[in-house]
């Protein structure tokens, strides 16, 4: 690149010497600063005479980076699509607004009705599942960025400040209190939890379903986990004596102390708890449900064949026009199928590569 | 401020009376005098601290804040208040400290301690409880406390010397004289028993004019009334000089004071780049409302159906669903307006004031810092011909009486000869009565001037020796005047000093000649000095008078004028300048007529000017001419080079001048203005007479089409005449546009003709240059007022906005200092407008995707230190240094100012160049980030990022970006612009780290929580944040590149030639150093 260094010398004196010259505001009583020299500090930065390095931006300067940006950038973005088309991704709606769906009789399922409204789909796999398989819920048209929402928790009481859990955040109105008790944990957020159950079996033959074992641990970012969520101080034991003065939230069946079986998992750091209690960004969005580990490595995680996904069916989203699916997905190290990096990467590359010619041709030319 | 005019339009309708009435010493005058109107005068307090606090043209921005607190905001109070805060506190604290200094000041004033008369004792007081009408006794360098009618001084002939340094400058003494029928009163007990009132006009700010008049009683007799002028005036700021103590009356004080009007009187002017700036400002503010508007609506068009206005999972509460529809419209609306208010730079009027305060002043006194860019888009530069493209380092050149010529032997080596003998007689001797007349000659110029003598040779400053060898130094507002003194002396009269009205000078026989002086009238109409005085000699009565050709030559009766007429044409071509003097005998009844008449005029209150000026007209007739003299001024050093580069750089120079069209001419071509080609335009009385001025104009118009493509900008050039019977109001600019350089001949101020062009259609940027007192106006009226800090004080210096010692440094003070301010702020302001658009749009985009609920995309911190750190530093910095050719460069190739004249890089097409890149960004860093996190993960892990990562990868791309952007346009990277840049990435990367590092005890939420520290772990979003940047950054460059490559401006073409050059450059100075090396 053409550029230089030169340490600027300025001969050619600046018109100084005026500095003698005192009182320059005029008639202010006493002349404010009248009395201190205006002529500046002969020092380099105060002449602006500090060695500088000046480059221009001219076609050739920028050719080569136009070239090199090209040439990263396209078998980058060949990678990143290589990959992401690698990735096995299998998706169900089971929402059930079709009225040919299994899970249409559950569609105007309400909170509380017991006993759940349980319905099945059948799903083949063509594919094997080679590697670990991560199994996500999906919702649509699900606003939990809306600014109601997003700020309807209480960090504190989540983080087990007991004073918060006893007196919660104004923020969590209209779900701070329920029959004068305080709501643990309190807010929109907490109350609206994702509380369908989905379970996977495999049909092997006719009639054999084998359950598979889906893993709920390590579904949540290990800080939130260890970190922003904890329950009350106290006996980690006797859960139900730490949260004793809070109620459940209204739409939840059953207080947050009885989550899950297993104590690391129970309470506010229920992993499924802090999955949803972390607001998508946009209205579409999915959430890690399950992990399905490979047992070994001979095996792939989901093998191809027949399957059937055992749905809970508690959430209602069909008031507000919303939708849900089931996913199972593998991972590559830049996570899950999205052509768009690729494809932007190899764009953009295509794109500086072309201009780079372009730019010659001028460069040559003119 | 509006408070202090309201004020004075108050307290005029209260007492409006034209003149006011002072009882000296309190005493009230005998009954049967005039009617007495009380009025109620100040005291003496100075208050200079502004009275009120005006806080920034940002009411919106406190409409803004107050909603926040009424109305549940997206963001908390502190997010958006912090920054105004910052920039209310910033500009508070910067006006406080200046507040406070002027505060301590005028306290210091307030009470320092004065000398009052009581009863006929001397009484200490503080300065404050000073009254109009009270006597003060002022000593030897004391400075006066208000505006004082001098009464009595201990000097014998009532007079007092002062200097008025702190008012205008002027370093010179002065001489004041005290009331006449007063000045006998020299102790205390003495000056108690005086009986006067003084009637003088209302206070106003004109430091050298004053109109009043005394009535001293004496016992029951009628009173005598006496003139009082300014020179009976001491004035608040002056301090008295080698004069033991002097009694005064005190008549205005406190803000009445002349110096306190003076300092209040000043204008602020502000620049073109701050008018475009808020311009800008309110089309942000229609897009700001638009969007606001825009948001609204389509809130409640997509609340329209339940489900999405209140789902079952997130519900109102009772009191949010009782509110009626319109307040929760109106409240919506504000609080789109909360979120996106970043959208206006508020930051940017404290980083532009934190430039201006910082900036670098490099030689040039500067009083307003606020015009620094206008430097750079100056289009008209009016310049005063005397002092400031000469040198007013006046030389005598030759005399010419009765038609022969008389040339001081002058140079010798360099040195002046101070020899009465070197006198070259170019005609032949003159005759007896042509002695008369040389001899009338030299005593008027020796006498007829307004020139003191000090006999003090301690003082600095241009030393003469006399040739008696008596040290004595000549000192004169006019440096014309000192040269004549000195070149009569060398032809053999010597001013010697004027005493008790008798002046002395020594003629050629080394005799001292001795007259009274009667009377001593000076004008200075027509900007050409017109001295008259009275004077007996030999026991006649003479009137000398001293003055230009145009206002001599009318008034002459007798001698020998034609034979003077030519020469004094012969000299003006030469570029000298000419004086005519004459004379006129008087009879001692025709003087004593002319005296009561002009008692008479002098008394008067009103008018007074007017009714003096008659009585001169009455006095100057039928004169009789003896001679004129030539004195030479010669052109200031680089003058013509400063003239030839401003021409060069597109500036259209206007000499104002009071001389000649041949004396002009002869300037102009010295210095370049006119060159051989240029043709010129007369436009002067004689010729619009012969050719009515549309005919001309007309004509020219024709001339200019048809050489429309050979037109070159040196081709015109006039010479135009304005007098008072032409205002040249009938001019159109365009008619003003084809002259590109002009010699103006005012005869008026010089106001009418810079607020004309100022005013023409394309309002062209002004600039006005002088030295004298004469050009104040033209400096004040001008965009930008430049003083010359010269030898005819320091009045056009104090009321310029930045004041240079020499013309020459015009050139580096437009072509480089303009320059850069330009450039730099240019830049500032649409860097500011460019990075938030950046900041707010995508926060636009987002309200799509989140139900119109005005969700933040960036978490509070963020959107704090947003303006306030992570970008703020490197702008401001690069508007402090930013050098995008070298200043040698810049100073060497003035046509590289073309490139920014006429507000280049601020014009509507840029700007919204600007938008629309801003625009686009925005649009890449949110839709890059949609698609990115868009229904999948982005972890190796599965796991999932929430709204809070969407908005950090957001919000370090646009951060990135915009630094990076920055950089890219910086041309001139010092460690200290690799510092900031670097630093401030470096900066928001670890604050993020930290913000996100920690459960913060105090805050009440948590939602920064690890979100940075997750986001870097994911390698698609480093992916995408280089991708994002690159995209954003893309089309920039282009456009830079193929702009510089296609259509490549001035400045471009000289940045790449001076590349090439200096690399040739070093490889030469390389090679040149392994040859030495390896020759010795």
């Amino acid at each position: 690149m053409a550029m230089n260094y030169n340490a600027k010398e300025e001969a050619d004196g600046h018109p100084g010497g005026v500095g003698a010259v005192a009182g320059g505001s005029g008639v202010a009583p006493g002349g404010v600063g009248a009395g201190k020299s205006r002529k500046p500090d002969n020092t380099a930065f105060k002449q602006q005479r500090l060695p500088a390095w000046q480059p221009i931006l001219t076609a050739g300067t920028v050719l080569p980076a136009f070239f090199i940006i090209g040439l990263i950038f396209i078998p980058i973005g060949i990678g990143i699509f290589v990959t992401s088309n690698n990735i096995r991704e299998y998706e169900i709606d089971y929402t059930g607004t079709d009225s040919a769906s299994p899970c249409n009789k559950c569609l105007n399922v309400s909170w509380n009705s017991t006993p759940p409204c349980t319905c099945t789909i059948n799903f083949t796999l063509d594919h094997p599942f080679e590697s670990n398989v991560f199994m996500y819920y999906g919702l649509s048209n699900f606003y939990q960025n809306h600014r109601r929402y997003v700020k309807s928790r209480d960090d504190s009481q989540l983080n087990g400040d007991n004073s918060s859990l006893h007196y919660p955040s104004k923020e969590c109105e209209p779900y701070r209190t329920s029959e004068d008790k305080p709501i643990a944990p309190c807010g929109a957020i907490a109350n609206s939890m994702f509380n369908d159950t989905l379970e996977l079996y495999r049909i092997d033959g006719e009639e054999t379903r084998t359950p598979i074992h889906l893993n709920k641990k390590g579904i949540a970012w290990w800080t939130d986990k260890n970190v922003k969520f904890r329950n009350p101080t106290g006996d980690t034991n006797n859960l139900t004596a730490l949260f004793h003065g809070t109620t459940k939230p209204i739409n939840w069946p059953k207080p947050v102390y009885m989550l899950d079986s297993e104590p690391d998992n129970n309470g506010f750091i229920n992993e499924d708890f802090i999955v949803w209690m972390r607001t998508a960004a946009l209205p579409t969005f999915r959430k890690l449900y399950r992990l399905i580990e490979k047992k070994d490595n001979l095996q792939p995680a989901l093998a191809a064949g027949n399957y059937s996904l055992e749905i809970a069916y508690n959430y209602p989203v069909h008031s507000f026009d919303g939708r849900k699916r089931m996913i199972l997905s593998t991972i590559s190290w830049m996570g899950g199928k999205n052509p768009f990096l690729g494809i932007a990467y190899i764009t953009v590359g295509s794109i500086c590569f072309f201009l780079g010619v372009v730019l010659l041709i001028i460069h040559h030319k003119y | 401020c509006n408070c202090w005019l309201i004020s004075c339009i108050c307290a005029g309708e209260e007492n409006w009376v034209d003149s006011r009435t002072i009882y000296v010493g309190h005493r009230e005058p005998p009954p049967g005098a005039e009617a007495y109107i009380p009025q109620r005068y100040p005291d003496n307090r100075i208050v200079s601290s502004k009275v009120g606090y005006c806080p920034h043209p940002h009411l919106f921005h406190q409409v803004a804040q107050l909603c926040s607190l009424i109305i549940d905001t997206p963001t908390s109070p502190i997010t958006s208040g912090l920054p105004l805060f910052f920039v209310i506190t910033v500009t508070a604290i910067k006006q406080g400290y200046e507040d406070w200094l002027r505060h301590k000041a005028d306290n210091a004033m307030n009470r320092c301690p004065v000398h009052f008369i009581q009863h006929g004792k001397l009484v200490r007081k503080q300065s404050r409880k000073l009254r109009v009408g009270d006597i003060v006794m002022v000593k030897e360098d004391e400075t006066f406390p208000c505006d004082l009618i001098f009464l009595s001084s201990s000097r014998t002939d009532g007079t007092c010397f002062v200097t008025t340094a702190s008012l205008d400058g002027e370093s010179s003494q002065k001489t004041h004289h005290a009331v006449q029928d007063t000045k006998a009163f020299h102790n205390e007990q003495d000056i108690d028993t005086l009986h006067a009132t003084i009637e003088c006009e209302q206070p106003q700010p004109d430091l050298y004019k004053f109109v009043g008049r005394i009535n001293v009683y004496h016992d029951r007799n009628e009173p005598v009334v006496r003139p009082l002028g300014s020179e009976n005036l001491l004035l608040r700021g002056a301090t008295l000089k080698n004069t033991e103590k002097i009694f005064g009356v005190a008549i205005y004080t406190g803000m009445e004071t002349k110096m306190a009007l003076n300092y209040q009187a000043k204008s602020q002017k502000r620049s073109a780049v701050e008018k475009s700036m808020n311009v800008y400002l309110i089309v942000y503010l229609c897009i700001l409302i638009s969007k606001a508007l825009i948001n609204t609506a389509l809130k409640y068009v997509w609340q329209s159906e339940l489900f999405s206005d209140q789902p079952w999972y997130n519900q109102k509460t009772e009191s949010e669903r009782k509110r009626n529809v319109f307040i929760t419209a109106f409240t919506d609306f504000l609080a789109f307006m909360v979120l996106f208010n970043y959208i206006i730079p508020v930051s940017m009027y404290v980083t532009v004031e934190m430039q201006k305060f910082l900036e670098i002043g490099e030689g040039p006194l500067v009083n307003t810092s606020y015009l620094n860019e206008e430097l750079g888009q100056v289009e008209y530069v009016f310049t005063d011909k005397t002092g400031t493209l000469t040198e007013n380092n006046m030389e005598f050149i030759e005399c010419c009486i009765e038609g022969h010529v008389y040339i001081p032997h002058v140079i010798c080596n360099g040195q002046i000869l101070h020899d009465c003998a070197g006198i070259d007689m170019i005609d032949s001797s003159p005759g007896g009565s042509g002695k008369e007349r040389e001899e009338l000659f030299f005593r008027a110029l020796c006498l007829c001037h307004t020139v003191q003598v000090k006999e003090d040779d301690n003082l600095d400053g241009l030393k003469k020796a006399h040739p008696s060898g008596r040290s004595c130094l000549y000192i004169s507002s006019s440096p014309d005047e000192v040269a004549l003194v000195e070149g009569i002396q060398r032809l053999g009269y010597t001013y010697l000093r004027l005493k008790d009205n008798f002046m002395e000078i020594l003629n050629r026989e080394n005799v001292i000649e001795r007259g009274f002086l009667f009377d001593f009238l000076q004008t200075n109409i027509f900007k050409s000095h017109f001295n008259i005085l009275y004077f007996t000699f030999l026991g006649e009565i003479f009137l000398f008078c001293k003055g230009a050709d145009s206002s001599i030559f009318p008034r002459v009766a007798e001698g020998k004028i034609d034979q003077i007429r030519a020469r004094v044409e012969r000299n003006a071509v030469e570029g000298l300048r000419t004086l005519c003097v004459a004379y006129k005998k008087f009879t001692s009844k025709e003087y004593s007529s002319v005296q009561k008449h002009l008692q008479d005029a002098r008394l008067a209150l009103q008018d007074r000017e007017k009714k003096l000026a008659e009585v001169y007209e009455q006095v100057e007739r039928e004169l009789i001419l003896l001679g004129a003299t030539a004195v030479e001024d010669r052109l200031q050093e680089k003058a013509a080079d400063t003239i030839e580069s401003l021409q060069k750089a597109g500036i259209k120079v206007w000499v104002l001048t009071g001389d000649k069209m041949e004396t002009a001419a002869a300037t102009c071509y010295a210095c370049k203005l006119f060159r051989r080609n240029t043709q010129i335009l007369e436009l002067t009385t004689k010729k619009i007479e012969e050719q009515s001025l549309h005919d001309v104009l007309f004509d020219l118009s024709k001339t200019v089409l048809r050489h429309s493509g050979s037109l070159t900008r040196d081709t015109f050039s006039g010479y135009v005449e304005i007098s008072d019977s032409d205002p040249g109001s009938n001019w159109t600019s365009e008619q003003w546009n084809v002259v590109y350089l002009g010699v103006c001949r005012v005869a008026l101020a010089d106001r009418p003709i810079v607020k004309l062009i100022k005013l023409s259609k394309e309002h062209p940027i002004t600039l006005a240059i002088g030295d004298g007192a004469n050009d104040v106006s033209m400096i004040l009226e001008a965009h930008v007022g430049i003083g010359i800090i010269g030898k005819e004080g320091r009045q056009a210096a104090r009321n310029s906005d930045y004041a240079i010692p020499k013309f020459k440094h015009l050139k580096k003070m437009l072509l480089v200092h303009g320059h850069f301010y330009y450039v730099r702020i240019s830049e500032l302001v649409q860097y500011f407008f460019y990075k938030n658009v950046c900041f707010i749009f995508p926060q636009f985009l987002y309200q799509f995707f989140c139900g119109f609920s005005q969700q933040t995309l960036y978490d509070t911190a963020y959107l704090t230190l947003y303006n306030i750190s992570f970008t703020s530093l490197p702008i401001l910095l690069y508007s402090l240094m930013e050098q995008h050719v070298s200043a040698d460069i810049l100073k060497r190739d003035p046509s590289l100012y073309r490139d920014v004249a006429k507000n280049a890089l601020l014009r509507w097409h840029v700007f919204i160049y600007w938008t629309f890149l801003g625009v686009f960004d925005a649009v890449v860093f949110f839709f890059g980030a949609y698609f990115l996190f868009d229904n999948t993960t982005v972890t190796s892990n599965g796991q999932m990022f929430g709204n809070w990562t969407f908005g950090t990868l957001v919000f370090t791309v646009l951060v990135f970006t915009v630094t990076l952007k920055l950089a890219l346009d910086t041309r001139y990277w010092t460690w200290i612009n690799h510092f900031v840049i670097w630093g401030s990435l470096l900066f928001y990367i670890l604050f993020s780290l930290l913000w996100g590092g920690i459960i913060w005890p105090f805050l009440n939420y948590q939602k920064m929580y690890y979100v940075f520290m997750q986001m870097l772990s994911s390698g698609p979003a480093w992916l995408g944040i280089i991708l994002l940047i690159t995209v954003s950054l893309l089309p920039d460059v282009l456009k830079k590149v193929l702009c510089r490559q296609l259509w490549p401006t001035e400045t471009e073409r000289t940045q790449t030639k001076h590349q090439c050059l200096s690399v040739e450059q070093s490889t030469i100075f390389m090679l040149s150093q392994t040859s030495s090396s390896l020759s010795f």
